[in-house]
């Protein structure tokens, strides 16, 4: 019988919480994750040092990243399973918008 | 040889971060850098180059070891630390174009803000009442009446504080 998770209180992310967590796949420390969000996103979403304290705070608080590895005053955090399987949810939902957004006839490429 | 100094004596509300801000960056651009505080609403300015100097505020509470991760992270941003004062963690960077001028760049950790500050306040009010409480039963005398009107008019303006934070919060509040 498969354990079915219910993720739905984290869902929809954010854009910065998105963005974040798919840095985050693979390891890494806090400003190398912005800069990561802002290459990804082709600088349309952009995340300042504030708000990626609070976000990284709360994910590890929710044991959805984890601290992996401590260099200098750095800390390096990755994503957890619990939440590479969020991410993917999250995946699959944006999917799922994107493709009623594209087939719409307002939509005129 | 001895720098200059100022000190200037100003009062903003808690939900005027950006108005104070405003006016760092103002006395920035005369020539005066914010360089301590000798307590709430009292600024020591150091004499300097008159440069184009953006502040930000965050409200934020870390515990000792968090305070250092937290700050390497505004110092990789290229953010200087200027200071704290109650819980109010003072940044500044020059301004050029091009660069990100905002600590906070969603709502939501805008929002995240203004209730950490709520929270805080929310601690001050249970006290209030305790002290009112305490001095119902008292006969009164002109100096238990005087510290009970000072009492109920702090009371008032505490909520007058909360109200203007809600109100900030509405105004950031999306779809």
């Amino acid at each position: 019988m498969p354990n079915k998770d219910d993720f739905s209180k984290y869902l929809p992310l954010t854009e910065a919480t998105y963005y974040i967590m798919l840095s985050l796949v693979e390891p890494r420390h806090g400003y190398a994750v912005m800069q990561t969000v802002e290459s990804m996103s082709k600088g349309t979403v952009k995340v300042g040092p504030g708000t990626l304290y609070g976000v990284l705070s709360t994910l590890e608080k929710e044991k959805i990243i984890v601290k992996v590895q401590e260099e200098d005053r750095r800390k390096v955090y990755a994503l957890t399973t619990k939440g590479k399987k969020i991410l993917v949810e999250q995946i699959r939902r944006l999917e799922l918008m994107t493709q009623n957004g594209l087939q719409s006839p307002i939509f005129v490429d | 040889m001895n720098k200059q100094t100022l000190k200037k004596f100003r009062l903003f509300w808690a939900w005027q971060d950006e108005k104070e801000e405003a006016w760092l960056r103002e006395m920035a651009k005369q020539g005066w850098h914010l360089q301590s505080f000798s307590g709430p609403g009292i600024y020591n300015f150091l004499r300097g180059e008159a440069k184009d100097v953006v502040y930000r505020m965050d409200f934020r509470t870390t515990t000792k070891q968090d305070k250092q991760e937290y700050l390497q992270i505004f110092q990789d941003a290229g953010w200087e630390y200027v200071g704290e004062l109650s819980s109010w963690q003072y940044f500044r960077k020059e301004f050029k174009p091009g660069e990100e001028l905002e600590i906070l760049t969603d709502a939501e950790s805008k929002i995240a803000k203004y209730q950490r500050l709520l929270a805080m306040l929310v601690i001050i009010l249970p006290i209030l009442i305790m002290f009112n409480n305490s001095m119902i039963h008292q006969e009164g005398s002109w100096i238990v009446e005087t510290a009970r009107f000072l009492i109920i008019l702090f009371m008032l303006f505490y909520i007058y504080c909360v109200l203007m934070i809600l109100r900030r919060i509405s105004q950031l509040k999306r779809l």
